[in-house]
């Protein structure tokens, strides 16, 4: 069966771009100052990265990202210990070789399980998938207005808890206030910007809000709408929007969370998309 | 009275020479703009026109004179008391069950940018386009409470009209505030942020 998709396809290089950036870095590093300072510069960098990933384990929860923040760590430290190897001329032991081939095996194949399986994927995508999944209505009529989509039930405890639940998953970021908890669904490549705060205030981004007396309103940043194949009816995409995370809401309520991932895999997008 | 003869009454009364000027009127019988003129050290023109628009306003009658040369006027005062009474609630637009019943929402591509509350469902302001080229510039409409939600609830483009009171019962907004909402309503239609649709026929 072949799914049709909503979205345009995802040829945003972000993503790879800023991991990716280190490679130039590291050769003109190493052109320069040669392979040790090279070597060392490298570990910086990725030790950066280490940083970073803790920083999002801290903000979201997901034990991927603590994985990831510590496989870069090892790698930076190896990075480290070989330039200091290849400063002092030392012979580099078996024993330590062995040690790091084992690890980075272990590394590899725990992140590779995590990324196959989607357990690191921001689902931005997925989210915006579904929203438009219901909508066959086209006509455009976009609006920079958030759209209030109904009204919901709930404690602030499962509120919270339904937050907490989708940013472990990376299914949408939570800003709390004391009268609202916003959910920013990431696709893959924007986390970086959002989290590190250079993509601008969240309420510019698309978001579903639900405040304290349970109103639930949507906001589609016009970059997303624009994401989409063809020009759905807004009003129907806004309310369809707000529809999936109602229904996430339901499903994780009943605790049936699981079936929120089942149902967001069962889109089949690429794991790095 | 209404509000502009109100208005025109305050200005005379606003000038420095005007307390002066109406010792004059009371105390003569009759004064020329000349003779006011002299008095007070003022410009004939300035005096003259003070002394017309009171005219005008029927607060002073005015004759005309010959005496073996050029005709010139005569002013005398026909009322000691000036009174402004303005009725406020004359320019309170109460909305009547058409105004109320208009079927509209946000119009397509209206340009607007609508800056959300921090932790409210309403809308703090819109930014409006106005003019043309270079006249082109940027204005911004800050909104009451009220109006924010009420545009907050508002239909957007392309979607099922709603009417004015339709979506101040969604909004939840006091039907007692309905007047400010008439006249946001009116200010964004002006400036094609809003578009009335026609009641669908039965």
């Amino acid at each position: 069966m072949s799914l049709v998709r909503k979205l345009k396809p995802d040829r945003n290089i972000t993503g790879a771009l800023v991991p990716l950036s280190m490679l130039p870095i590291f050769g003109i590093a190493t052109l320069a100052f040669g392979l040790p300072t090279g070597l060392t510069i490298l570990a910086i960098l990725v030790w950066g990265f280490t940083l970073y990933y803790l920083f999002v384990f801290v903000r979201t929860r997901n034990y991927p990202q603590l994985f990831t923040s510590a496989y870069s760590a090892f790698i930076g430290y190896w990075s480290f210990l070989l330039s200091t190897y290849l400063e002092t001329s030392k012979e580099e032991s078996q024993e330590l070789m062995l040690a790091y081939f084992t690890c980075l095996i272990f590394f590899g194949v725990v992140l590779g399980y995590f990324v196959l399986t989607r357990k690191f994927k921001w689902r931005g995508r997925e989210i915006f998938e579904l929203a438009g999944e219901s909508v066959e209505e086209t006509g455009n009529g976009y609006t920079s207005r958030p759209r209030p989509v109904g009204k919901v039930d709930y404690s602030p405890e499962q509120i919270h808890a339904f937050a907490r639940f989708c940013s472990r998953n990376l299914i949408a970021l939570p800003y709390m206030t004391s009268k609202n908890i916003t959910l920013v669904p990431i696709k893959m490549g924007e986390e970086y910007g959002r989290l590190l705060g250079f993509s601008g205030d969240y309420r510019d981004a698309t978001w579903v809000n639900f405040d304290v007396d349970g109103e639930v309103s949507v906001h589609i940043a016009q970059k997303d709408y624009l994401d989409y194949r063809e020009s759905l009816s807004f009003d129907q995409l806004c309310t369809s929007l707000g529809q999936v995370f109602i229904d996430f809401f339901d499903l994780y309520n009943k605790g049936e969370g699981v079936r929120v991932i089942d149902r967001m895999d069962d889109l089949r997008i690429p794991v790095l998309s | 009275m209404d509000f502009r003869t109100a208005a025109k009454y305050a200005s005379l009364l606003s000038k420095d020479y005007a307390e002066d000027i109406f010792a004059l009127l009371v105390n003569y019988q009759a004064i020329s703009a000349s003779e006011v003129a002299a008095r007070l050290d003022l410009h004939i023109k300035t005096a003259q026109d003070f002394l017309e628009a009171l005219a005008q306003l029927g607060v002073l009658s005015k004759e005309e004179v010959l005496e073996k040369k050029r005709p010139y006027y005569r002013y005398v005062l026909q009322q000691t008391r000036l009174l402004i009474d303005i009725d406020l609630m004359q320019v309170k637009q109460e909305p009547t069950h058409n105004s109320l019943s208009l079927r509209i929402r946000e119009k397509e591509n209206a340009g607007a940018r609508f800056a959300v509350a921090r932790n409210e469902d309403y809308i703090t302001n819109v930014t409006i386009w106005t003019g043309e080229g270079r006249e082109r510039e940027e204005r911004k409409v800050k909104l009451t409470t009220p109006q924010g939600k009420f545009l907050y609830h508002l239909p957007f483009p392309k979607a099922e009209p709603l009417s004015i009171a339709g979506i101040i019962q969604k909004a939840g907004i006091d039907e007692s505030l309905a007047p400010e909402i008439l006249d946001l309503v009116q200010l964004l239609e002006k400036y094609d942020v809003i578009e009335y649709l026609p009641e669908e026929p039965k």
